[in-house]
């Protein structure tokens, strides 16, 4: 079993390092935190260095890429700036819309990203009632005798929906219902008429700030029709658990930093005489937080390569979610707690860490959700035939 | 224009570590393209209409599949490795020499690049006693080359002026670290890179002269010094004037 990355990935980290050396430093993360965004620069950069093109495939300019190496991306780019950054994102929505797009579709939001290195649309998924529980969702659309639709309801959670020009929004056909699965999705121009955002104001994460949407009457025509009528759901889900790996490789990559800092502070700072690493305390800290960063690490790259084999990772990536998400908020929580007193101030970004990657326990399905996926499947896998 | 750049591959200095006798440790510092060199190597594959190969001669360590790569990933088309331990600790005599031979054996050159100076020894000698042999003009602290007809045009920054020379080729240049960021390989170029060719020669396929011109008799880190604790109390009447001139002293 080889555990080591390729030179190629090697390599690839190694130029990860490099592009945050050149483009980012605390004192520009912290000033992109406060103006929620990055500048355009930075996004076209990262699409000129090559990075933005992994994972897209090759027929769209893509560069050819497995899930793992993408995964050792996400990775790189999360421990390099220590932080967290669009750039996932940005990929996961190019990929759904090449997925599910239709020619006009796909030709428009690529010109779009090759020229800026963000997406032109925002997501518009969850709801107010509807966030874990997607199928509550209310936003309906009612087809008319012209052939349009009328759009109605309300989204929450649309990271960037204040700032992109459209949003990919996921309403049922007719019936409100929660009964009713019958959901389409729709590439919405955010001018339309009835369409209104409030904005949102996070505790971490917040170079990505979110916001509500409300969809009053808004008339939608045919050619906003994204993938197959009442495929909607589906197309949703599609994508669900390679963004869950994606999440967690970034809150990895994340994670490591904190580590990264507070284990060399450890040896550095002095109390009672001597390194407060030798202090049991700090020790039995230092060997918890080395062990969830391993774990998650294995995991994550097993998970990755299972689906790199065309594997199922239906329990497996919502195990991966589940472990790693709390994993790496509690190194981060471990790492504050060792820096103590100037870890709870803005001198050090340990806070940061901290407060982005507790986002990660609800981002791309809950804690909860995890352990209901993985639950219903543990329980299939493990009884006796 | 054919183009050769010369780069050296060095134990990355991050990693090298002293024992307790003062000796040097590598046995941690992995081997990486010496960091002026990735200037030159970006310098030349900016030069208009150049078609860049690459050459690097060191002892057998340097043959990494990684660097190998890293080096055909930032523009060069092909590479030139001569890795063998009769040149491990080379002086900057028997590495030229061996570039000379290998440069003859690779093809037909116009122009050969150099960086500054190698990240360990920073002996800046190379690329001129390499045109030295050759007989052909050599230029140091290239800040600008631009691509003309049989020859090109260099800009040289010195400490007072920017002087701009025409260089008939074949020539030798050595770029200044500030000449051009290199870039940063992207996925495909670092992809494209395991395919490219590279021909490995051995000190006896170059049949270049190995004499040393000199010997290296020992490499030791500096003693540490004691501290001096010397205190001086800014309040206290001329502590400041004794402060100076402690300073002063130690600097002479």
């Amino acid at each position: 079993m080889d555990f080591s990355l390729t030179d190629e990935q090697e390599l690839l980290v190694d130029s990860v390092n490099e592009f945050a050396d050149r483009y980012f430093d605390e004192e520009k993360i912290n000033a992109w935190y406060d103006q929620h965004g990055l500048p355009e620069s930075v996004s076209r950069a990262y699409l000129d260095a090559g990075f933005g093109y992994m994972g897209i495939p090759e027929e769209y300019g893509g560069v050819p890429c497995d899930k793992v190496t993408l995964g050792v991306l996400t990775e790189a780019v999360g421990h390099a700036t220590g932080a967290v950054m669009p750039f996932l994102n940005n990929t996961l929505a190019m990929v759904d819309m090449l997925d599910m797009g239709n020619e006009d579709q796909v030709k428009m939001c690529l010109d779009a990203y090759e020229h800026t290195g963000h997406p032109i649309f925002s997501l518009g998924f969850s709801e107010p009632a509807a966030g874990s529980d997607n199928a509550a969702m209310t936003s309906v659309t009612r087809e008319q005798a012209d052939g349009s639709f009328i759009l109605s309801g309300q989204k929450t959670w649309v990271t960037e929906g204040e700032k992109l020009p459209y949003c990919l929004i996921v309403a049922k056909e007719e019936d409100p219902d929660r009964k009713n699965r019958d959901m389409t999705m729709w590439l919405v121009p955010m001018n339309l008429d009835g369409i209104k955002t409030a904005p949102l104001v996070k505790i971490g994460q917040t170079i990505m700030p979110f916001c509500e949407l409300y969809l009053d009457n808004v008339k939608l025509t045919p050619d906003m029709l994204v993938g197959e009528r009442k495929a909607g759901f589906m197309n949703m889900m599609k994508n669900f658990e390679m963004e869950r790996a994606l999440i967690v490789a970034q809150g990895l990559g994340m994670a490591q930093a904190a580590m990264d800092d507070a284990a060399a502070y450890a040896t550095e700072r002095i109390t009672f005489g001597m390194p407060i690493a030798r202090q049991e305390m700090i020790m039995y800290h230092l060997t918890e937080m080395e062990a969830k960063l391993q774990n998650t690490r294995s995991l994550l790259y097993k998970v990755l390569w299972m689906m790199d084999q065309g594997k199922s990772t239906q329990m497996e990536s919502a195990l991966l979610k589940y472990y790693g998400a709390k994993a790496c908020t509690e190194v981060a929580s471990d790492a504050l707690q060792i820096y103590a007193g100037l870890g709870y101030t803005t001198e050090t970004r340990l806070g940061r860490i901290w407060k982005d990657l507790r986002g990660n326990q609800i981002a791309g399905g809950t804690d909860e959700i995890m352990v209901y996926i993985c639950g219903r499947q543990l329980a299939k896998r493990y009884a006796r035939k | 224009m054919e183009v050769l750049v010369s780069l050296k591959i060095v134990p990355d200095d991050q990693d090298i570590q002293t024992t307790a006798d003062g000796k040097l440790d590598f046995s941690i510092a992995k081997p990486v393209i010496s960091s002026y060199d990735q200037n030159a190597i970006e310098a030349a594959a900016q030069i208009e209409g150049a078609n860049v190969s690459a050459i690097t001669v060191g002892p057998a360590s340097i043959n990494d599949t990684k660097q190998r790569k890293n080096i055909l990933a930032r523009g060069p088309k092909q590479l030139f490795m001569v890795a063998d331990d009769t040149f491990q600790d080379a002086d900057a005599n028997v590495t030229a020499k061996a570039i000379v031979a290998g440069a003859q054996k690779a093809g037909n050159f116009d122009l050969i690049v150099f960086g500054a100076g190698s990240a360990d020894t920073y002996a800046q000698q190379v690329g001129i006693q390499v045109g030295e042999l050759l007989g052909w003009p050599v230029v140091n602290g290239v800040s600008k080359i631009t691509a003309g007809e049989g020859s090109i045009t260099v800009e040289r920054t010195t400490e007072t002026e920017v002087q701009t020379i025409d260089v008939p080729l074949p020539a030798v240049v050595a770029v200044t670290s500030d000449i051009v960021e290199p870039r940063i390989p992207s996925m495909r170029d670092i992809l494209k890179a395991g395919k490219l060719p590279v021909t490995e020669w051995t000190a006896a396929d170059l049949g270049s002269d190995t004499t040393k011109a000199i010997d290296i008799i020992e490499t030791v880190a500096p003693a540490p010094a004691d501290r001096k604790r010397e205190v001086f109390d800014a309040s206290v009447d001329g502590d400041i004037d004794k402060f100076a001139a402690a300073l002063a002293e130690a600097l002479r």
